[in-house]
């Protein structure tokens, strides 16, 4: 168990904005992560020094904002502890950082450690913020995802995403199971084990349940699964599939799709209470893989009504429906961005598949992907980030990336193909 | 002694009969609740077939078995049917394999039938199981129109889940958009 002791934390929050995240990101933040101190008590056996320092490293790193420094050239000559005072800031200056972090570390039997880290302005050399972790050295990354959040909330104002989890589904021997994992794909945990198919996990918008799609009972049902109970019932299990479900932003209500008239898919809106269903596409055309609007007043959902599959729009006050996708012939997987203003999709040319972004109202289009066949897209909940499936290294595995395209880093390896990723919320 | 034996039977046997009652009373609407169609959703459901409401069974998939491994002259009537990319329309083979297949199935009047529907890999998972669905469909449609009985026929898509072959080829993507048989 992971224990935060909130020992110190400084003055009234800094009114000196460090990092504008809402301008073009032209320059990034350079901050250095000094060598941590282990001080006194066991030996340091399971690397959890290098683990936290590099942890928070490739955090900050992969979110864009941030250059971290070498910090080879940091060494007695800078450091004699820890604290303030114990920083020559003015050799510090030398190597061109505006934040430091530094850590102190103490292990004792039995896996336990405590480490103190620090956050610094190293500009004007002033302390920002500290906290204290006690825990198991299992815990080390978890703990070095806290506090790259906290730099992150201190240096930015907004929410990191290191605490949150990324679920996906990976194929075992033929079967099809779900895992949650790290945002970064550590610590995957098996949540099915059905041994058939379970497919399109979606969190519910309090992170507590996710819906999905299986098999278990012949039929391909939805079903909702509590994370903390463990407990399942079946949600949807109409003739026909039962699919590609979403959460309004709300979690009250399920978009899905469902083939119960003669085959053809067409959007339905499920009240998770009432069990009431809502039909919300009427037409002779394939109508799949509904997304929420982050505002809860629109559905972006695939037709192939003009042909092959293209995203269009619903207003559900209104009932009207505009086509968004013009370009290529087929364009699938919408996913809303939480801030509203674009949808990334699935764009397929000639059978390669690429991830790409609408702006809402279809004036604008982009392409993030180019290497290999790259497929469902799906939002960190801060918008900032997209996590996708590829098959660029040969095998299905899930990516993450920002959401300009920059940073594609794979996240999953090992054997089975894994494929329908779902960032889960704060 | 006997007074009060007679009462407790007596008392037993109004227990077990409302009891019974009871557990007859709750299946039954066990049965209904499984097999509603009555939601508002549906309601607008027009069957083109012309049978009106079709009844919801919540079919096993694993009660069909494999034609394949109980008899070859089966095996060569059941055979696998071919669709092109992004497409659920019957080609010409496909009609000739189903035109011996409805021939078979309207001689064996209780056998039962399975249609899978299936996608190669490309393209999204969901919209390939929507498609696949639309993919069974279309055969059971073409099995309806010849005129085997739209109750023995079961459809179920499995997308691009269950592929028959892994390799990135023509060859291979062809193979899996496939409608696939079973029967019981």
């Amino acid at each position: 168990m992971l224990a935060v002791l909130c020992a110190f934390t400084a003055a009234p929050a800094s009114a000196k904005v460090y990092i504008d995240i809402h301008s073009p990101s032209a320059t990034q933040f350079p901050i250095v992560i000094a060598p941590f101190v282990k001080t006194g008590g066991a030996p340091d056996s399971a690397g959890t020094v290098t683990t936290i320092a590099g942890t928070i490293a490739g955090n900050l790193a992969f979110s864009g904002f941030f250059r971290v420094l070498d910090p080879a050239a940091l060494d007695g000559r800078i450091f004699t502890g820890v604290t303030r005072d114990k920083i020559r800031w003015d050799r510090l200056a030398i190597i061109g950082a505006e934040a430091l972090v530094t850590g102190s570390c103490s292990f004792a039997g039995k896996d336990r450690f405590s480490t103190e880290l620090r956050l610094f302005d190293s500009v004007q050399a002033k302390f920002i913020t500290g906290k204290k972790y006690e825990g198991t050295t299992a815990d080390a990354r978890l703990v070095a995802h806290k506090f790259s959040n906290e730099i992150f909330r201190r240096l930015t104002g907004t929410e990191g995403v290191f605490e949150t989890k990324i679920a996906y589904v990976k194929n075992e021997g033929g079967a099809k199971e779900i895992f949650i994992s790290d945002f970064d794909g550590h610590n995957p945990t098996k949540v099915t084990r059905y041994r058939s198919l379970s497919l399109s996990p979606a969190w519910s918008p309090d992170g507590k349940k996710i819906a999905f799609t299986s098999y278990k009972d012949g039929n391909p049902d939805l079903y909702i699964q509590d994370l903390y109970t463990a407990t399942i019932k079946k949600a949807s299990h109409k003739k026909g599939i039962n699919i590609s479900p979403c959460w309004s932003p709300d979690g009250k209500r399920i978009a899905l799709t469902l083939s119960l008239n003669n085959g053809n898919s067409e959007i339905y809106v499920l009240t998770a209470d009432t069990g009431n269903l809502e039909r919300m596409t009427h037409d002779w055309a394939t109508d799949v893989s509904p997304a929420w609007s982050p505002d809860g007043k629109k559905i972006a959902f695939v037709s192939s009504r003009a042909g092959g599959p293209q995203l269009y729009c619903l207003t559900l006050k209104t009932g009207k429906v505009t086509r968004l996708t013009y370009e290529g012939s087929y364009n699938t997987s919408p996913a809303w961005s939480p801030r509203g203003d674009v949808i990334a999709y699935t764009r397929g040319v000639d059978a390669v598949f690429n991830i790409c972004l609408i702006s809402v109202d279809g004036t604008y289009a982009r392409q993030l992907t180019t290497r290999g066949s790259n497929e469902d897209p799906s939002w960190s909940p801060d918008g900032r980030f997209i996590t996708f499936s590829s098959n660029r290294t040969g095998r299905k595995e899930i990516y993450i990336m920002r959401s300009d395209g920059a940073n594609q880093q794979r996240i999953t390896q090992g054997k089975g193909a894994k494929t329908d990723p779902a960032w889960g919320p704060f | 002694m006997k007074q009060s034996t007679n009462v407790t039977l007596l008392i037993v046997c109004i227990f077990l009969v409302t009891f019974c009652f009871s557990c007859a009373g709750r299946q039954k609407q066990d049965t209904t609740t499984t097999g509603a169609v009555s939601t508002q959703a549906d309601t607008d459901t027009q069957d083109d077939t012309g049978e009106g409401k079709l009844e919801e069974v919540d079919i096993s998939a694993k009660e069909f078995t494999e034609v394949t491994a109980q008899d070859p002259e089966l095996a060569a009537i059941f055979q696998n049917i071919h669709f092109d990319f992004d497409d659920f329309s019957l080609q010409p083979g496909a009609k000739k394999i189903l035109d011996t297949m409805a021939e078979w199935l309207l001689q064996n009047t209780a056998a039962q039938i399975l249609i899978e529907g299936h996608c190669d890999e490309r393209g999204t998972n969901e919209y390939n199981l929507a498609l696949g669905e639309r993919r069974a469909n279309s055969a059971k449609k073409y099995l309806i129109q010849l005129g085997v009985s739209s109750k023995r026929i079961f459809t179920i898509s499995y997308g691009e889940e269950k592929p028959l072959c892994g390799e990135k080829n023509e060859g291979c993507y062809t193979q899996n958009r496939r409608a696939h048989f079973l029967i019981r």
